[in-house]
Protein backbone atom coordinates (compact mmCIF):
# COMPACT_ATOMS: atom_id res chain seq x y z
CA UNK A 1 0.00 0.00 0.00
CA UNK A 2 1.07 3.85 -0.77
CA UNK A 3 1.88 5.55 2.39
CA UNK A 4 2.75 8.94 2.99
CA UNK A 5 5.16 10.84 5.62
CA UNK A 6 3.60 13.20 8.03
CA UNK A 7 4.79 14.93 10.88
CA UNK A 8 2.26 15.01 14.10
CA UNK A 9 0.97 13.91 17.19
CA UNK A 10 -1.28 10.90 17.91
CA UNK A 11 -4.16 13.00 18.80
CA UNK A 12 -3.59 15.32 15.90
CA UNK A 13 -3.53 11.43 13.70
CA UNK A 14 -6.44 10.25 14.88
CA UNK A 15 -9.07 13.31 14.16
CA UNK A 16 -7.72 13.72 10.86
CA UNK A 17 -8.35 9.81 10.80
CA UNK A 18 -11.65 10.61 11.40
CA UNK A 19 -12.19 13.41 8.53
CA UNK A 20 -10.56 11.24 5.80
CA UNK A 21 -12.62 7.80 6.88
CA UNK A 22 -15.93 10.19 6.45
CA UNK A 23 -16.51 11.59 9.69
CA UNK A 24 -19.18 14.14 9.40
CA UNK A 25 -19.98 15.22 13.11
CA UNK A 26 -18.28 15.31 16.17
CA UNK A 27 -19.75 15.90 19.68
CA UNK A 28 -17.73 16.63 22.91
CA UNK A 29 -16.09 18.08 25.44
CA UNK A 30 -12.40 18.93 26.02
CA UNK A 31 -10.65 17.19 28.62
CA UNK A 32 -6.41 16.45 28.91
CA UNK A 33 -4.78 14.45 27.72
CA UNK A 34 -7.72 14.67 24.59
CA UNK A 35 -8.48 18.00 23.89
CA UNK A 36 -5.85 18.18 20.97
CA UNK A 37 -8.27 15.63 18.87
CA UNK A 38 -11.08 18.14 19.40
CA UNK A 39 -9.13 21.32 18.75
CA UNK A 40 -8.07 19.85 15.44
CA UNK A 41 -11.25 18.21 14.18
CA UNK A 42 -13.09 21.40 15.48
CA UNK A 43 -10.71 22.93 12.07
CA UNK A 44 -10.86 20.21 9.76
CA UNK A 45 -14.57 19.46 10.25
CA UNK A 46 -16.16 22.61 8.93
CA UNK A 47 -14.35 22.44 5.88
CA UNK A 48 -15.54 19.40 4.51
CA UNK A 49 -19.39 20.25 5.65
CA UNK A 50 -19.32 18.65 9.13
CA UNK A 51 -20.15 19.87 12.37
CA UNK A 52 -18.08 20.17 15.40
CA UNK A 53 -19.88 20.97 18.67
CA UNK A 54 -18.73 21.54 22.00
CA UNK A 55 -21.16 20.27 24.01
CA UNK A 56 -21.93 21.63 28.14
CA UNK A 57 -20.26 18.37 29.59
CA UNK A 58 -19.61 14.87 29.25
CA UNK A 59 -22.77 13.41 28.96
CA UNK A 60 -23.94 15.89 26.49
CA UNK A 61 -21.01 15.41 24.25
CA UNK A 62 -21.63 11.53 23.20
CA UNK A 63 -25.46 11.90 23.44
CA UNK A 64 -25.60 14.50 20.06
CA UNK A 65 -22.82 12.18 18.53
CA UNK A 66 -25.07 8.96 19.15
CA UNK A 67 -28.07 11.06 17.58
CA UNK A 68 -26.17 11.97 14.64
CA UNK A 69 -24.88 8.40 14.38
CA UNK A 70 -29.04 7.38 14.94
CA UNK A 71 -29.29 10.20 11.85
CA UNK A 72 -26.99 8.30 10.00
CA UNK A 73 -23.70 9.51 10.09
CA UNK A 74 -20.45 8.72 10.93
CA UNK A 75 -19.29 10.43 14.44
CA UNK A 76 -17.19 10.79 16.94
CA UNK A 77 -16.31 11.92 20.70
CA UNK A 78 -13.04 12.06 21.97
CA UNK A 79 -12.28 12.35 25.98
CA UNK A 80 -10.31 10.33 28.51
CA UNK A 81 -11.20 8.23 31.45
CA UNK A 82 -13.19 10.74 33.50
CA UNK A 83 -15.26 11.41 30.43
CA UNK A 84 -16.12 7.59 29.90
CA UNK A 85 -17.57 7.52 33.57
CA UNK A 86 -20.06 10.28 32.61
CA UNK A 87 -20.19 8.71 29.14
CA UNK A 88 -21.25 5.47 30.52
CA UNK A 89 -24.92 5.28 30.50
CA UNK A 90 -25.59 7.02 27.08
CA UNK A 91 -22.03 4.22 25.41
CA UNK A 92 -25.15 1.81 27.03
CA UNK A 93 -27.74 2.73 25.19
CA UNK A 94 -25.68 2.84 22.00
CA UNK A 95 -24.83 -0.45 22.72
CA UNK A 96 -27.97 -1.63 22.98
CA UNK A 97 -29.64 1.10 20.27
CA UNK A 98 -26.44 -0.35 18.19
CA UNK A 99 -25.98 2.81 17.03
CA UNK A 100 -22.56 3.37 15.05
CA UNK A 101 -20.10 5.75 17.07
CA UNK A 102 -16.10 5.98 17.22
CA UNK A 103 -15.05 7.14 21.08
CA UNK A 104 -11.43 8.03 21.24
CA UNK A 105 -10.42 7.47 24.84
CA UNK A 106 -6.78 9.24 25.70
CA UNK A 107 -6.10 7.15 28.69
CA UNK A 108 -4.65 9.61 31.97
CA UNK A 109 -3.88 8.38 35.82
CA UNK A 110 -6.96 7.44 37.42
CA UNK A 111 -9.67 6.45 39.18
CA UNK A 112 -11.58 9.60 39.16
CA UNK A 113 -9.66 12.85 38.10
CA UNK A 114 -6.68 10.99 39.07
CA UNK A 115 -3.54 12.39 37.59
CA UNK A 116 -4.90 14.75 34.43
CA UNK A 117 -1.41 15.19 32.33
CA UNK A 118 -0.04 12.05 32.90
CA UNK A 119 0.16 8.38 30.91
CA UNK A 120 -1.60 5.53 32.12
CA UNK A 121 -3.56 2.21 30.88
CA UNK A 122 -6.38 2.25 33.76
CA UNK A 123 -8.92 2.29 31.16
CA UNK A 124 -8.61 -0.62 29.51
CA UNK A 125 -11.19 -2.97 31.98
CA UNK A 126 -13.18 -0.28 31.50
CA UNK A 127 -13.40 0.00 28.09
CA UNK A 128 -14.20 -3.66 27.98
CA UNK A 129 -17.41 -2.94 30.09
CA UNK A 130 -18.28 1.02 30.64
CA UNK A 131 -21.86 0.11 31.28
CA UNK A 132 -24.39 -2.49 32.57
CA UNK A 133 -25.15 -5.02 31.17
CA UNK A 134 -24.68 -7.88 28.40
CA UNK A 135 -22.99 -6.81 25.42
CA UNK A 136 -19.32 -7.27 23.82
CA UNK A 137 -16.99 -4.18 23.56
CA UNK A 138 -14.79 -3.19 20.72
CA UNK A 139 -11.23 -2.08 21.76
CA UNK A 140 -9.15 -1.13 19.44
CA UNK A 141 -5.32 0.45 20.88
CA UNK A 142 -2.86 2.04 18.88
CA UNK A 143 0.33 1.27 20.16
CA UNK A 144 2.73 3.85 17.48
CA UNK A 145 2.06 7.24 15.79
CA UNK A 146 0.69 5.62 12.26
CA UNK A 147 -1.80 3.49 14.62
CA UNK A 148 -3.52 6.32 15.83
CA UNK A 149 -4.81 6.88 12.36
CA UNK A 150 -4.97 3.48 10.93
CA UNK A 151 -6.69 2.27 14.12
CA UNK A 152 -9.13 5.25 14.01
CA UNK A 153 -9.95 4.53 10.45
CA UNK A 154 -10.59 1.32 11.20
CA UNK A 155 -13.04 1.68 14.36
CA UNK A 156 -15.28 3.43 12.01
CA UNK A 157 -15.79 0.67 9.46
CA UNK A 158 -15.88 -1.94 12.42
CA UNK A 159 -18.64 0.69 14.08
CA UNK A 160 -20.55 0.51 10.58
CA UNK A 161 -20.36 -3.39 10.34
CA UNK A 162 -20.77 -3.99 13.76
CA UNK A 163 -23.48 -1.31 14.53
CA UNK A 164 -22.38 -0.11 17.89
CA UNK A 165 -19.70 1.91 19.44
CA UNK A 166 -15.73 1.29 18.68
CA UNK A 167 -13.54 2.50 21.04
CA UNK A 168 -9.78 3.58 20.33
CA UNK A 169 -7.33 3.54 23.07
CA UNK A 170 -4.50 6.45 23.50
CA UNK A 171 -2.63 6.96 26.07
CA UNK A 172 -1.49 10.69 26.94
CA UNK A 173 2.32 9.04 25.95
CA UNK A 174 0.99 8.36 22.45
CA UNK A 175 -1.53 11.10 22.11
CA UNK A 176 0.96 13.91 22.58
CA UNK A 177 4.39 12.29 21.06
CA UNK A 178 5.63 13.98 18.18
CA UNK A 179 6.88 12.60 15.14
CA UNK A 180 6.97 11.04 11.86
CA UNK A 181 4.40 8.44 11.07
CA UNK A 182 3.70 6.56 7.84
CA UNK A 183 0.52 6.97 6.61
CA UNK A 184 -2.52 5.41 4.17
CA UNK A 185 -3.53 8.07 1.31
CA UNK A 186 -6.79 10.13 1.99
CA UNK A 187 -7.69 8.03 -1.49
CA UNK A 188 -6.84 4.31 0.52
CA UNK A 189 -8.89 5.22 3.26
CA UNK A 190 -12.38 6.50 1.16
CA UNK A 191 -11.52 3.30 -1.07
CA UNK A 192 -11.68 1.04 2.02
CA UNK A 193 -15.20 2.88 3.25
CA UNK A 194 -17.76 0.27 3.58
CA UNK A 195 -20.80 2.19 3.77
CA UNK A 196 -23.32 0.69 6.47
CA UNK A 197 -25.77 -1.63 5.88
CA UNK A 198 -29.33 -0.39 3.87
CA UNK A 199 -32.66 -1.50 3.86
CA UNK A 200 -34.32 -1.04 0.14
CA UNK A 201 -37.57 -2.95 0.21
CA UNK A 202 -40.95 -1.30 0.81
CA UNK A 203 -40.93 0.92 4.36
CA UNK A 204 -43.82 -1.06 5.59
CA UNK A 205 -41.63 -4.38 5.31
CA UNK A 206 -38.33 -2.67 7.17
CA UNK A 207 -37.98 -4.34 10.38
CA UNK A 208 -34.07 -2.80 11.62
CA UNK A 209 -33.49 -4.88 14.50
CA UNK A 210 -35.46 -7.99 12.93
CA UNK A 211 -32.19 -9.83 11.34
CA UNK A 212 -30.64 -13.41 11.98
CA UNK A 213 -29.06 -14.28 15.45
CA UNK A 214 -25.76 -13.22 14.64
CA UNK A 215 -25.97 -10.33 12.47
CA UNK A 216 -26.23 -6.42 13.11
CA UNK A 217 -28.94 -4.38 13.25
CA UNK A 218 -29.60 -2.25 9.76
CA UNK A 219 -30.54 0.98 10.70
CA UNK A 220 -31.42 3.46 8.03
CA UNK A 221 -30.86 7.14 7.55
CA UNK A 222 -33.17 8.87 9.09
CA UNK A 223 -35.95 11.21 7.35
CA UNK A 224 -35.75 8.54 4.21
CA UNK A 225 -39.16 7.03 4.61
CA UNK A 226 -38.09 3.92 6.79
CA UNK A 227 -39.97 4.13 10.14
CA UNK A 228 -38.50 3.09 13.47
CA UNK A 229 -38.27 3.24 17.02
CA UNK A 230 -34.81 4.14 19.25
CA UNK A 231 -35.07 2.78 22.95
CA UNK A 232 -32.52 1.54 25.91
CA UNK A 233 -35.61 -0.89 26.28
CA UNK A 234 -35.60 -4.17 25.43
CA UNK A 235 -37.67 -4.02 21.99
CA UNK A 236 -38.96 -5.88 19.10
CA UNK A 237 -37.89 -5.86 15.32
CA UNK A 238 -39.35 -2.37 15.00
CA UNK A 239 -37.58 -0.81 18.03
CA UNK A 240 -40.22 -0.54 20.11
CA UNK A 241 -40.32 -1.53 23.33
CA UNK A 242 -41.52 -5.41 24.76
CA UNK A 243 -40.97 -7.86 27.32
CA UNK A 244 -41.76 -10.80 25.10
CA UNK A 245 -39.40 -13.66 26.65
CA UNK A 246 -38.07 -14.81 23.54
CA UNK A 247 -37.51 -11.75 21.87
CA UNK A 248 -35.46 -10.89 25.02
CA UNK A 249 -33.45 -13.23 25.14
CA UNK A 250 -32.89 -13.26 21.10
CA UNK A 251 -31.65 -9.45 20.97
CA UNK A 252 -29.17 -9.82 23.94
CA UNK A 253 -27.84 -13.06 22.70
CA UNK A 254 -27.58 -11.48 19.42
CA UNK A 255 -25.40 -8.49 20.91
CA UNK A 256 -23.24 -10.97 22.01
CA UNK A 257 -23.25 -13.11 19.17
CA UNK A 258 -22.80 -10.42 16.37
CA UNK A 259 -19.54 -9.78 17.72
CA UNK A 260 -18.14 -13.16 19.72
CA UNK A 261 -19.45 -15.33 15.80
CA UNK A 262 -17.32 -12.64 14.44
CA UNK A 263 -13.87 -12.33 16.05
CA UNK A 264 -11.94 -13.39 12.82
CA UNK A 265 -12.71 -9.92 11.50
CA UNK A 266 -11.67 -7.82 14.69
CA UNK A 267 -8.60 -9.35 15.62
CA UNK A 268 -5.52 -7.82 14.89
CA UNK A 269 -2.16 -7.75 16.87
CA UNK A 270 1.76 -7.13 16.02
CA UNK A 271 4.60 -10.16 16.77
CA UNK A 272 7.92 -8.49 16.96
CA UNK A 273 10.80 -10.18 17.18
CA UNK A 274 8.39 -13.89 17.56
CA UNK A 275 9.55 -16.16 15.08
CA UNK A 276 12.40 -17.50 16.69
CA UNK A 277 11.58 -17.90 20.44
CA UNK A 278 11.37 -21.59 21.76
CA UNK A 279 10.33 -22.69 25.03
CA UNK A 280 12.95 -21.70 27.55
CA UNK A 281 12.97 -17.46 25.98
CA UNK A 282 11.01 -14.63 26.88
CA UNK A 283 7.54 -13.80 25.23
CA UNK A 284 6.76 -10.05 26.20
CA UNK A 285 3.18 -8.75 25.88
CA UNK A 286 2.45 -4.79 26.00
CA UNK A 287 0.25 -2.69 24.07
CA UNK A 288 0.08 1.04 23.66
CA UNK A 289 3.09 3.33 24.37
CA UNK A 290 3.82 0.60 26.51
CA UNK A 291 4.72 -1.83 23.28
CA UNK A 292 7.25 1.07 22.64
CA UNK A 293 9.59 1.13 25.46
CA UNK A 294 9.40 -3.08 25.10
CA UNK A 295 10.54 -3.00 21.95
CA UNK A 296 13.31 -1.04 23.01
CA UNK A 297 14.14 -3.59 25.81
CA UNK A 298 14.03 -6.34 23.22
CA UNK A 299 17.16 -4.36 21.23
CA UNK A 300 18.93 -4.61 24.21
CA UNK A 301 17.88 -8.35 25.90
CA UNK A 302 18.98 -9.70 22.32
CA UNK A 303 22.33 -7.50 22.19
CA UNK A 304 22.95 -9.35 25.83
CA UNK A 305 22.08 -12.69 24.61
CA UNK A 306 18.50 -12.79 25.65
CA UNK A 307 16.40 -13.98 23.16
CA UNK A 308 12.86 -12.04 24.03
CA UNK A 309 10.07 -11.16 21.97
CA UNK A 310 6.90 -8.81 21.74
CA UNK A 311 3.21 -9.58 20.99
CA UNK A 312 1.34 -6.92 20.87
CA UNK A 313 -2.63 -6.87 20.75
CA UNK A 314 -4.00 -4.14 18.90
CA UNK A 315 -7.34 -5.52 19.25
CA UNK A 316 -7.62 -5.36 23.00
CA UNK A 317 -11.27 -6.53 22.96
CA UNK A 318 -12.36 -9.00 21.88
CA UNK A 319 -8.68 -10.28 22.97
CA UNK A 320 -6.74 -12.06 19.79
CA UNK A 321 -7.29 -15.19 21.98
CA UNK A 322 -5.89 -17.74 20.15
CA UNK A 323 -2.20 -16.29 19.00
CA UNK A 324 -2.07 -15.40 22.64
CA UNK A 325 -2.65 -19.15 23.61
CA UNK A 326 -0.43 -20.43 20.77
CA UNK A 327 2.42 -18.18 22.48
CA UNK A 328 1.90 -19.09 25.64
CA UNK A 329 1.87 -22.65 25.27
CA UNK A 330 5.28 -22.29 23.33
CA UNK A 331 7.18 -19.98 25.46
CA UNK A 332 7.50 -20.81 29.88
CA UNK A 333 8.31 -17.30 30.62
CA UNK A 334 5.76 -14.58 29.85
CA UNK A 335 5.62 -11.07 31.24
CA UNK A 336 3.22 -8.69 31.06
CA UNK A 337 4.12 -5.07 31.15
CA UNK A 338 1.06 -2.48 31.67
CA UNK A 339 0.71 0.67 33.18
CA UNK A 340 -2.16 -0.43 35.20
CA UNK A 341 -2.37 -3.49 37.95
CA UNK A 342 -2.89 -6.55 35.95
CA UNK A 343 -5.98 -4.94 33.80
CA UNK A 344 -4.58 -6.92 30.60
CA UNK A 345 -3.10 -10.03 32.45
CA UNK A 346 -5.63 -11.01 33.70
CA UNK A 347 -7.23 -11.79 30.02
CA UNK A 348 -3.91 -13.73 29.39
CA UNK A 349 -4.32 -15.91 32.26
CA UNK A 350 -8.19 -16.85 31.17
CA UNK A 351 -7.00 -17.43 27.33
CA UNK A 352 -3.70 -18.87 28.09
CA UNK A 353 -5.17 -20.79 31.31
CA UNK A 354 -1.78 -20.19 32.92
CA UNK A 355 -1.23 -18.51 36.22
CA UNK A 356 2.29 -18.20 36.02
CA UNK A 357 2.24 -14.98 33.88
CA UNK A 358 4.83 -12.45 35.30
CA UNK A 359 3.83 -8.64 35.64
CA UNK A 360 5.60 -5.30 35.43
CA UNK A 361 3.26 -2.62 36.45
CA UNK A 362 3.49 1.00 36.90
CA UNK A 363 0.61 3.37 38.09
CA UNK A 364 1.86 6.54 39.28
CA UNK A 365 1.61 8.43 36.19
CA UNK A 366 5.05 7.66 34.69
CA UNK A 367 6.29 5.76 31.45
CA UNK A 368 7.99 2.20 31.92
CA UNK A 369 11.60 2.27 31.03
CA UNK A 370 13.06 -0.22 28.40
CA UNK A 371 15.68 -0.84 31.52
CA UNK A 372 12.99 -1.56 33.84
CA UNK A 373 11.74 -4.42 31.19
CA UNK A 374 15.07 -5.32 30.75
CA UNK A 375 15.51 -5.79 34.61
CA UNK A 376 12.30 -7.23 35.34
CA UNK A 377 13.08 -10.37 32.27
CA UNK A 378 16.45 -10.92 34.02
CA UNK A 379 14.94 -11.35 37.15
CA UNK A 380 12.61 -13.68 35.67
CA UNK A 381 14.21 -16.41 33.66
CA UNK B 1 24.84 9.11 14.25
CA UNK B 2 24.97 8.09 17.24
CA UNK B 3 21.32 8.71 18.99
CA UNK B 4 21.31 12.29 20.46
CA UNK B 5 18.97 12.85 23.36
CA UNK B 6 18.39 16.50 24.75
CA UNK B 7 15.76 17.90 27.01
CA UNK B 8 14.79 21.05 27.50
CA UNK B 9 12.99 22.11 30.58
CA UNK B 10 11.42 25.46 32.31
CA UNK B 11 7.74 26.21 33.24
CA UNK B 12 4.91 26.04 32.05
CA UNK B 13 3.46 28.90 30.09
CA UNK B 14 7.43 29.78 28.96
CA UNK B 15 6.59 28.88 25.31
CA UNK B 16 10.42 26.93 25.10
CA UNK B 17 8.25 23.76 24.04
CA UNK B 18 8.02 24.74 20.19
CA UNK B 19 12.00 24.20 20.35
CA UNK B 20 11.49 20.34 20.48
CA UNK B 21 8.80 19.97 17.64
CA UNK B 22 11.18 22.05 15.15
CA UNK B 23 14.04 19.49 16.35
CA UNK B 24 11.90 16.32 15.55
CA UNK B 25 10.63 17.62 12.14
CA UNK B 26 14.10 19.06 10.90
CA UNK B 27 15.63 15.49 11.37
CA UNK B 28 12.81 14.15 9.64
CA UNK B 29 13.28 16.33 6.97
CA UNK B 30 16.89 15.34 6.73
CA UNK B 31 15.81 11.70 6.44
CA UNK B 32 16.14 10.62 10.10
CA UNK B 33 13.96 9.91 12.64
CA UNK B 34 13.23 12.40 15.31
CA UNK B 35 10.51 12.26 18.27
CA UNK B 36 9.60 14.71 20.81
CA UNK B 37 7.43 14.16 24.15
CA UNK B 38 6.58 16.88 27.16
CA UNK B 39 5.78 16.30 30.04
CA UNK B 40 4.26 19.21 32.45
CA UNK B 41 1.96 19.24 35.28
CA UNK B 42 -1.63 19.84 35.97
CA UNK B 43 -0.98 23.59 36.65
CA UNK B 44 -1.39 25.74 34.01
CA UNK B 45 1.23 28.21 34.53
CA UNK B 46 3.97 27.62 36.59
CA UNK B 47 4.08 24.00 36.95
CA UNK B 48 7.26 22.13 36.07
CA UNK B 49 7.92 21.05 32.22
CA UNK B 50 10.20 18.74 30.41
CA UNK B 51 10.85 18.20 26.84
CA UNK B 52 12.76 15.51 25.51
CA UNK B 53 14.22 15.16 22.17
CA UNK B 54 15.41 12.05 20.51
CA UNK B 55 17.30 12.51 16.98
CA UNK B 56 18.78 9.73 15.34
CA UNK B 57 19.31 7.71 11.89
CA UNK B 58 17.59 4.69 13.24
CA UNK B 59 13.56 4.20 14.29
CA UNK B 60 13.28 5.00 17.71
CA UNK B 61 10.64 3.30 19.36
CA UNK B 62 10.72 4.72 23.57
CA UNK B 63 10.28 8.55 23.03
CA UNK B 64 11.51 9.77 26.86
CA UNK B 65 15.20 10.21 27.28
CA UNK B 66 16.52 7.34 29.71
CA UNK B 67 17.73 9.19 32.87
CA UNK B 68 21.50 9.15 32.49
CA UNK B 69 21.94 9.08 28.65
CA UNK B 70 21.10 12.91 27.84
CA UNK B 71 23.66 14.73 26.27
CA UNK B 72 22.34 18.05 26.52
CA UNK B 73 20.00 19.78 28.57
CA UNK B 74 18.57 23.66 28.70
CA UNK B 75 17.26 24.86 31.78
CA UNK B 76 15.34 28.20 32.19
CA UNK B 77 13.68 27.25 35.54
CA UNK B 78 15.42 26.47 38.87
CA UNK B 79 12.55 24.11 40.31
CA UNK B 80 12.62 21.97 36.41
CA UNK B 81 16.26 21.92 36.63
CA UNK B 82 16.60 20.47 40.26
CA UNK B 83 14.03 17.94 39.40
CA UNK B 84 15.00 17.02 35.90
CA UNK B 85 19.16 17.06 35.97
CA UNK B 86 19.95 13.68 36.95
CA UNK B 87 18.76 12.26 33.45
CA UNK B 88 22.26 13.95 32.22
CA UNK B 89 24.87 11.76 31.25
CA UNK B 90 28.02 12.89 33.76
CA UNK B 91 29.77 15.16 32.11
CA UNK B 92 27.33 16.11 29.82
CA UNK B 93 26.28 20.24 29.23
CA UNK B 94 23.80 21.82 30.83
CA UNK B 95 22.92 25.17 30.03
CA UNK B 96 21.15 27.44 32.13
CA UNK B 97 19.63 31.30 32.19
CA UNK B 98 21.92 32.37 35.16
CA UNK B 99 19.21 34.97 36.52
CA UNK B 100 16.89 32.11 37.04
CA UNK B 101 18.68 28.67 37.90
CA UNK B 102 21.46 29.00 39.99
CA UNK B 103 23.14 25.26 40.10
CA UNK B 104 25.64 23.84 42.87
CA UNK B 105 29.09 23.41 43.41
CA UNK B 106 28.61 20.12 43.48
CA UNK B 107 26.64 20.13 39.65
CA UNK B 108 29.34 22.55 37.99
CA UNK B 109 31.83 19.22 39.32
CA UNK B 110 29.41 16.77 37.56
CA UNK B 111 28.53 18.26 34.63
CA UNK B 112 29.59 20.78 32.26
CA UNK B 113 27.34 24.16 33.14
CA UNK B 114 27.02 26.62 30.78
CA UNK B 115 25.65 30.12 31.53
CA UNK B 116 24.02 32.14 28.62
CA UNK B 117 20.92 34.83 30.15
CA UNK B 118 18.41 33.17 27.37
CA UNK B 119 15.68 35.24 28.56
CA UNK B 120 17.23 38.74 29.48
CA UNK B 121 18.60 37.98 25.49
CA UNK B 122 15.22 37.51 24.24
CA UNK B 123 14.04 40.65 25.69
CA UNK B 124 16.71 43.08 25.62
CA UNK B 125 18.66 42.06 22.25
CA UNK B 126 16.09 40.16 20.07
CA UNK B 127 12.94 42.54 21.98
CA UNK B 128 10.75 39.82 22.44
CA UNK B 129 10.55 37.08 25.00
CA UNK B 130 9.23 34.73 23.23
CA UNK B 131 11.74 34.25 20.92
CA UNK B 132 13.83 32.30 23.89
CA UNK B 133 12.78 29.30 21.93
CA UNK B 134 14.71 29.86 18.93
CA UNK B 135 17.61 31.38 20.93
CA UNK B 136 17.22 27.75 22.76
CA UNK B 137 17.24 26.09 19.78
CA UNK B 138 20.56 27.31 18.18
CA UNK B 139 22.39 26.77 21.79
CA UNK B 140 21.16 23.48 21.56
CA UNK B 141 22.14 22.93 17.52
CA UNK B 142 25.55 24.75 18.15
CA UNK B 143 26.75 22.65 21.27
CA UNK B 144 25.49 19.18 19.94
CA UNK B 145 26.15 20.19 16.12
CA UNK B 146 23.04 17.50 15.64
CA UNK B 147 21.79 19.65 12.71
CA UNK B 148 22.89 21.16 10.02
CA UNK B 149 22.19 25.08 10.67
CA UNK B 150 20.01 26.06 7.58
CA UNK B 151 17.98 23.05 7.69
CA UNK B 152 17.08 23.39 11.34
CA UNK B 153 16.55 27.46 10.71
CA UNK B 154 14.00 26.85 7.63
CA UNK B 155 12.25 24.30 9.45
CA UNK B 156 11.92 26.99 12.73
CA UNK B 157 10.70 30.19 10.01
CA UNK B 158 8.47 27.10 8.39
CA UNK B 159 6.61 27.34 11.89
CA UNK B 160 6.09 30.96 12.43
CA UNK B 161 4.32 33.46 10.61
CA UNK B 162 6.22 35.23 7.90
CA UNK B 163 6.10 38.77 9.55
CA UNK B 164 8.38 37.46 12.22
CA UNK B 165 10.80 35.64 11.00
CA UNK B 166 13.52 38.81 10.75
CA UNK B 167 13.00 38.69 14.39
CA UNK B 168 13.21 35.18 14.87
CA UNK B 169 16.28 35.08 12.35
CA UNK B 170 18.29 37.19 14.95
CA UNK B 171 17.51 35.19 17.70
CA UNK B 172 18.38 32.03 16.00
CA UNK B 173 21.78 34.03 14.98
CA UNK B 174 22.06 36.00 18.48
CA UNK B 175 21.80 32.15 20.22
CA UNK B 176 24.67 30.75 17.37
CA UNK B 177 26.74 33.37 18.82
CA UNK B 178 26.36 33.18 22.29
CA UNK B 179 26.92 29.53 22.04
CA UNK B 180 30.11 29.87 20.28
CA UNK B 181 31.48 32.41 22.97
CA UNK B 182 30.43 29.78 25.60
CA UNK B 183 32.33 27.02 24.24
CA UNK B 184 35.43 29.01 23.20
CA UNK B 185 35.99 30.23 26.59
Amino acid sequence: MELREIISTGNDLAAEAAVDAGCMFFGGYPITPSSEVMHTISDLLPAVGGVCIQMEDEIAGVACAIGAGMAGHRTMTATSGPGISLKAENLGLAQMAEVPLVVVNVMRGGPSTGLPTRVSQGDVRQAKNPSHGDYRSITLCAGNLAECYTETVRAFNLADRFMQPVFVLLDETIGHMHGKAMIPTVEAVQAGIVPRQQFTGAPEDYRPYGVEGDEAAVLNPMFQGYRYHFTGLHHDAKGFPTEEIETCRKLIQRLEDKVMMHTDELELNEEFMCDDLEENDVLIIAYGSVSLAAKESIRHLRAAGIKAGLFRPITLWPSPAERIKYFTDKVKNVLCVELNIRQYTEEVERVSSRLDIHGLYKVNGRAISPYEIVNKVKEII
Amino acid sequence: MARTLMRFTGVGGQGVLLAGEIFAAAKIKEGGHGLKTATYTSQVRGGPTVVDITLDDEEIFYPYANDGEIDFMLSVAQASYNLFKNGVSEGGTIVVEPNLVHPSDEDRKKWNIVEIPIITIAKDEVGNVITQSVIALAIANTFMKALDDELLRGVMLSKVPSKVHDVNNKAYDLGKKYALEAMAS
